[in-house]
């Protein structure tokens, strides 16, 4: 049975709370008003430095604001789900900004902000080849929805080689 | 550019919903129409030159070529189901389907086939369909192949599809064109935002117009929520407004009064429809032997340049897999090379950080195959089933179980070979645990030992197909072989919902073909008049 249990809207929280030995009372929300909150920010901003790496800004200052336009347009992406997408994806960014069920889900010890690249990638590998379909379907929410902001914007089509569409003028 | 929908709407199209104006409280009409695709646009078409007053609902917005800019980002929120995110319930299988005016068509890659003579036999000896013959079909796809320019396209392959039918030539698997639905293509390559030029043959630009100048009324971004079915008649729908990404805009609904209703809303939402509606399902047969054509990919790197992004995609094509067993033996497949965009290469190819940085720095040289699994021919394919969210919405559970991922490993390795024999540099099977191998004999080797099994194989699909099966008896099927539902007498189903299997081939000429045989046959029941496409 485990193996084809599904990511579902209330089941998910519950068991993970359940196993975290956490209260519903510490949940911090990931989603408010039809936007990721600051905390679900740090999270989708550290899988970002993961995801894309080698493909996000080096410096400083550029990879910030590359960051926040990501982040902005992930935002964007969110607000074009159907209302039962949104719920799926609000109740992961929910589950990952709050640290007991951060933990329970993927195993990464340290805060989102604090912990290096090379620590969320590793994460990242685990949930991936991981036995439970659960944690591969967590695995594939985030680098999709990462990689769906991510290669929007024209901005990051040079870096692939890609010239953008061809100009359709009058005939 | 000249945009025939703006001329539309300026000669007075009869338009509401979304940004044309507040939905009706009520409406009446011979026929409403549930859905705007392949066979809602075919039965409107017919049905408007019967002089039936006709209404057309539509869940997505109405976009035309002004607002088909070649642009991902823009196109899939737009025009695709669920924000092109449409997943199966273990989310090991992402299903692009259209959601917009026009429906699947506006979207699709303009793939032309008629429906195979092996899938046809398959239905007439084990869905009791004796009419479902090559000669008695071939006169209506004729009538269809006439109105949307369906003809062979005579340029020269794109550089993607060319390595398709090099490497086949190499192992002696032959290699054939396909027909596209264009007039006038610039052959750019962009078919899957939406045609920005018009010359795809989409219902979006020939018959929807057609049946709108003829008055029939349209509905967009407009739901069906309810058919209304009292005994053993569909009374009317209930319908509601629903934002561009599917929420309801308000909670004022609106009653559609009609004699009779064709649902056409595709595979996955006409059978969800109906289970919404609770309409009777004596044999439990509702939104079961749903099927998607399973998808695996192959992306090679070549090193020249490929620009899989540029030109027609999808121009060249081998049956050759489909055609090595039975049709109820081993899944076989039909090989094709997609088109390929930076949004949905991205996230189609798989990993992260550096294996995926390094992937995509070839992106302009990745050359792409895909495999499409004919399912739903043996015991052990009988597809997916449609069920219901708690909000209503639509969600296929399709396991995929040993019977059909054995199609997928064998697929890997037909389009390894077929990408080495083209001088691929290096293959990538899209599965999490492959690695790009630098020669057929490491590729042969690696994919035998793969595991091939969900979530970590990359399984997409772009045809999805059955769940309301046309049979010619009642414990075999959810509609009759006239398209007419067998407990509903005044409702029919005119869309890919209908194919008792999937079809082997790209579905859109078999929606058309079956839709015009129906719809042709309703005009006449309910008008007395014969009808048929415009020329």
């Amino acid at each position: 049975m485990q193996r084809r249990r599904l990511l579902q809207v209330g089941t998910l929280t519950a068991a993970l709370l359940g196993s975290a030995g956490a209260g519903l009372a510490l949940l911090r929300p990931g989603v408010r008003d039809g936007r990721f909150t600051a905390e679900a920010r740090l999270v989708f901003a550290a899988v970002a430095a993961a995801v894309l790496d080698g493909m996000l800004p080096r410096d400083t200052a550029p990879r910030a604001a590359a960051l926040r336009a990501h982040l902005d347009r992930m935002d964007t992406t969110f607000a074009g789900l159907p209302p039962a997408l949104q719920a799926e994806v609000g109740e992961l960014a929910t589950l990952l900004a709050t640290a007991p069920t951060r933990l329970a889900l993927t195993g990464l010890g340290a805060a989102w902000h604090e912990a290096p690249v090379a620590d969320v990638q590793t994460m990242l590998q685990r949930l991936r080849l991981s036995s439970l379909a659960l944690r591969q379907q967590v695995y594939h929410a985030l680098r999709d929805l990462t990689n769906a902001a991510w290669f929007a914007d024209p901005g990051a089509w040079p870096g692939i080689g890609y010239p953008g569409p061809l100009k359709v003028g009058t005939p | 550019m000249i945009d025939p929908i703006e001329q539309g709407l300026a000669r007075g199209w009869k338009v509401r919903g979304g940004p044309h104006g507040e939905l009706p409280e009520t409406l009446t009409c011979d026929v409403a129409i549930v859905g705007t695709g392949a066979g809602a646009g075919i039965t409107a078409e017919l049905l408007t030159a019967a002089g039936l007053d006709v209404v057309l609902v539509e869940e997505g917005p109405l976009r035309s070529s002004r607002d088909f800019r070649q642009s991902e980002a823009e196109a899939y929120p737009a025009l695709y189901q669920e924000s092109a995110s449409r997943k199966t319930a273990d989310k090991a299988i992402g299903i692009l389907q259209g959601r917009c005016v026009g429906g699947s068509t506006t979207v699709n890659w303009t793939s032309s086939f008629r429906t195979p003579s092996a899938t046809l036999a398959f239905w007439r000896e084990r869905f009791a369909l004796p009419e479902m013959s090559d000669d008695a079909l071939a006169p209506w796809f004729q009538q269809v192949e006439q109105r949307l320019n369906i003809d062979p396209w005579l340029v020269a392959p794109n550089a993607n599809n060319q390595l398709l039918r090099l490497g086949a030539a190499r192992l002696g698997i032959p290699a054939a064109a396909i027909q596209r639905n264009v007039k006038g293509c610039w052959n750019l390559g962009s078919c899957g935002m939406g045609c920005p030029t018009n010359a795809k043959q989409s219902m979006l630009v020939t018959t929807l117009p057609v049946a709108l100048d003829r008055g029939a009324r349209l509905l967009v971004q407009a739901r069906v929520e309810q058919l209304v079915i009292e005994g053993s008649a569909v009374r009317g729908l209930t319908v509601l407004p629903v934002q561009l990404n599917g929420a309801p805009a308000s909670t004022r609904s609106t009653r559609i009064s009609a004699r009779h209703v064709v649902v056409a809303g595709g595979a996955i939402n006409t059978p969800a429809l109906l289970l919404r509606s609770k309409a009777p399902d004596p044999h439990g047969l509702l939104g079961r032997r749903t099927f998607l054509h399973p998808v695996v990919v192959s992306a090679a790197t070549f090193d020249e340049r490929i620009e899989g992004w540029s030109g027609a995609p999808q121009t060249l094509y081998t049956d050759h897999f489909l055609e090595v067993a039975p049709i109820d033996g081993a899944i076989g497949y039909k090989l094709e090379a997609p088109p390929l965009y930076p949004l949905i290469v991205a996230s189609t190819l798989p990993g992260f950080g550096a294996q995926q940085s390094a992937l995509l720095a070839d992106f302009a040289k990745t050359h792409a195959l895909l495999a499409l699994l004919r399912d739903g021919f043996h015991a052990q394919s009988p597809g997916g089933s449609v069920k219901l969210r708690s909000d209503g919405s639509p969600l296929l559970d399709y396991p995929l179980n040993a019977f059909v991922l054995d199609g997928a490993r064998r697929a890997f390795l037909s389009m390894a070979e077929i990408q080495f024999a083209a001088g691929a540099k290096q293959v990538l099977p899209v599965h999490e645990m492959a690695a790009p191998y630098r020669s057929w004999a490491e590729a042969r080797a690696a994919i035998g030992q793969l595991p091939i099994q969900p979530l970590l194989t990359r399984v997409l699909s772009a045809h999805v197909m059955g769940g309301c099966a046309m049979a010619g008896s009642e414990d075999l099927g959810v509609v009759r072989p006239d398209g007419r539902h067998w407990q509903l007498d005044n409702l029919s189903i005119h869309d890919g919902s209908l194919f008792p299997t999937s079809i082997g081939a790209n579905p859109q000429l078999s929606v058309y073909g079956l839709a015009a045989k129906l719809a042709t046959l309703l005009a006449r029941q309910l008008s007395g008049r014969d009808v048929r496409l415009a020329a």
